[in-house]
């Protein structure tokens, strides 16, 4: 049953890409998240009002739905603004189609967990005399993400499996690996029960790291 | 600065900020290509699949590299996902699809269609040492399994009608019907017996029977697609697909592969 017919190395190859891709579009994609909160709590409606939208919007679209509107129709708008065809690179438009999704969910955790802190907290700021910025990353940070990161690490795992879309537009990741050894082998079974076995030990480890960070985050609050 | 570390950590958001604009210009703009660029399938053998190492191979990749020698251009082949296949085209990622895609009518409107560069040819198995002929009127009162909604299902359904037709969702279904004695004969893709049922250990008493069946309502072969109005490639294609089947290439490809021809 685990003979994988010399296509180890291959699935191998195709992790690599997975962990690759997942970790731009982690790094991408948390820039976005905190872009879209920050928008959140402009001052200026118009930004809010873009922050809100962006949120809203990605969220309420299928992710595959982002991954073709970002790869066929960036390389079709990007060719009709130079007036010629433009490559979009595949492995870029996955990360940047991943990052999208990801900062949507991402954006309105961060906001969340900024509401949550006590208002007391900001006043007890100002009345020390900080200033905004001070405020915010002595004070208000520290406490929002504490209760941001159990559900920031959740989308960081969904975004892992996630992942396995761009194998549609030609990211040789995983999936694909899989789906070409299954084919090649005539073992679908095989070939997709091992690829299996690569995404829980991938998700198994980050869930272990999230539960380290969340550990050392919370050493203030234990006694 | 009023707060030690304002400075520091604004300088990291410059710098995450910097990241991100960076991996925007990925988006490299690049001059229109010089060299063909191809999709196949990739995980369909022996059309064409990657092998442990990763390399394309299969019948498809070497048509189109042969079809590249004649076109005297340089190409690149690659494996595309089948749902992206076609997008990939009409977005311009790709110049030619190779991936024995039938031409069918849904299709034409999106894309046009090369010559016929492959026959899709049906084919009856019965038991070892059943009479050749397999003309409706041989087959009066016989039993023959197909799968349902296939261009075999219409082909029976319009031709057989003295025969008893069984459908099923599969070929598989079928074939297991045939095993098991439940039919006396299916019909289907000849190749795909070729490569699946007949490779099997329990076909062993089973043999293709009659004559090779096409065109009509068994469907009209395989095309290479072009973006629509591609005319200029599309005459250079067709001229290149008629000399590998003129000089004897397009069989000694075919022969690597199948004891039969496929056109």
């Amino acid at each position: 049953m685990w003979n994988l017919q010399g296509f180890g190395s291959q699935l191998l190859i195709g992790t690599a890409a997975t962990v690759q891709l997942a970790a731009c579009a982690l790094a991408v994609g948390t820039a976005f998240g905190l872009v879209g909160a920050a928008l959140q709590f402009s001052g200026w409606k118009l930004l809010r009002a873009v922050g809100y939208a962006y949120a809203a919007i990605v969220r309420g679209v299928p992710d595959l739905l982002i991954v073709f509107m970002v790869y066929f129709g960036g390389t079709v708008t990007l060719g009709a603004i130079a007036g010629r065809y433009v490559d979009v690179n595949a492995f870029a438009a996955g990360t940047f189609a991943l990052a999208l999704s990801f900062g949507a969910f991402a954006s309105e955790v961060f906001r969340g967990a900024i509401e949550a802190v006590p208002r007391g907290q900001v006043e007890a700021a100002k009345a020390l005399g900080f200033s905004g910025p001070k405020a915010l990353f002595a004070v208000i940070a520290p406490q929002a993400l504490r209760i941001a990161l159990p559900p920031y690490g959740n989308q960081a795992i969904i975004l892992l499996k996630q992942t396995s879309l761009v194998s549609i537009i030609g990211c040789d990741e995983l999936m694909r690996k899989a789906a070409e050894a299954s084919g090649a082998t005539r073992e679908p079974f095989t070939m997709y029960l091992a690829a299996a076995a690569i995404y829980l030990l991938l998700t198994s480890v980050s869930t272990l790291l999230l539960e380290l960070s969340e550990h050392r985050l919370a050493r203030h609050a234990r006694t | 600065m009023k707060y030690p570390y304002f400075r520091t950590r604004m300088r990291l958001l410059a710098l995450a900020f910097a990241t991100l604009s960076l991996s925007t210009a990925h988006l490299e703009a690049l001059a229109q290509p010089a060299t063909l660029k191809i999709a196949t399938e990739g995980t369909y053998p022996p059309w064409s699949f990657k092998d442990a190492q990763g390399q394309l191979q299969g019948w498809d990749v070497d048509i189109a590299n042969a079809l590249c020698t004649k076109m005297k251009a340089k190409c690149e082949i690659n494996a595309q996902d089948w749902d992206g296949i076609i997008p990939g085209l009409l977005a311009k990622k790709y110049d030619l699809i190779v991936a024995s895609m039938a031409m069918t009518e849904q299709r034409r409107q999106r894309v046009d269609f090369s010559n016929k560069y492959k026959e899709t040819v049906s084919r009856f198995i019965g038991k070892k040492g059943s009479p050749a002929d397999v003309s409706p009127a041989a087959l009066k009162g016989k039993t023959i399994g197909v799968q349902r909604g296939s261009i075999q299902a219409a082909y029976l359904s319009e031709n057989y009608k003295q025969s008893d037709l069984k459908f099923y969702d599969t070929p598989q279904a079928a074939e297991l019907d045939l095993v098991a004695g439940r039919v006396d004969y299916i019909l289907g893709n000849m190749v795909t017996y070729y490569v699946g049922f007949m490779k099997r250990p329990e076909a062993k008493d089973y043999e293709f029977v009659g004559p090779e069946l096409k065109g009509g309502l068994l469907g009209d072969g395989n095309g290479i697609a072009l973006r629509k109005g591609d005319a200029e490639l599309m005459a250079k294609v067709n001229a290149a697909l008629a000399a590998i089947i003129a000089d004897g290439t397009y069989d000694a490809i075919t022969k690597k592969y199948f004891p039969f021809k496929l056109m």
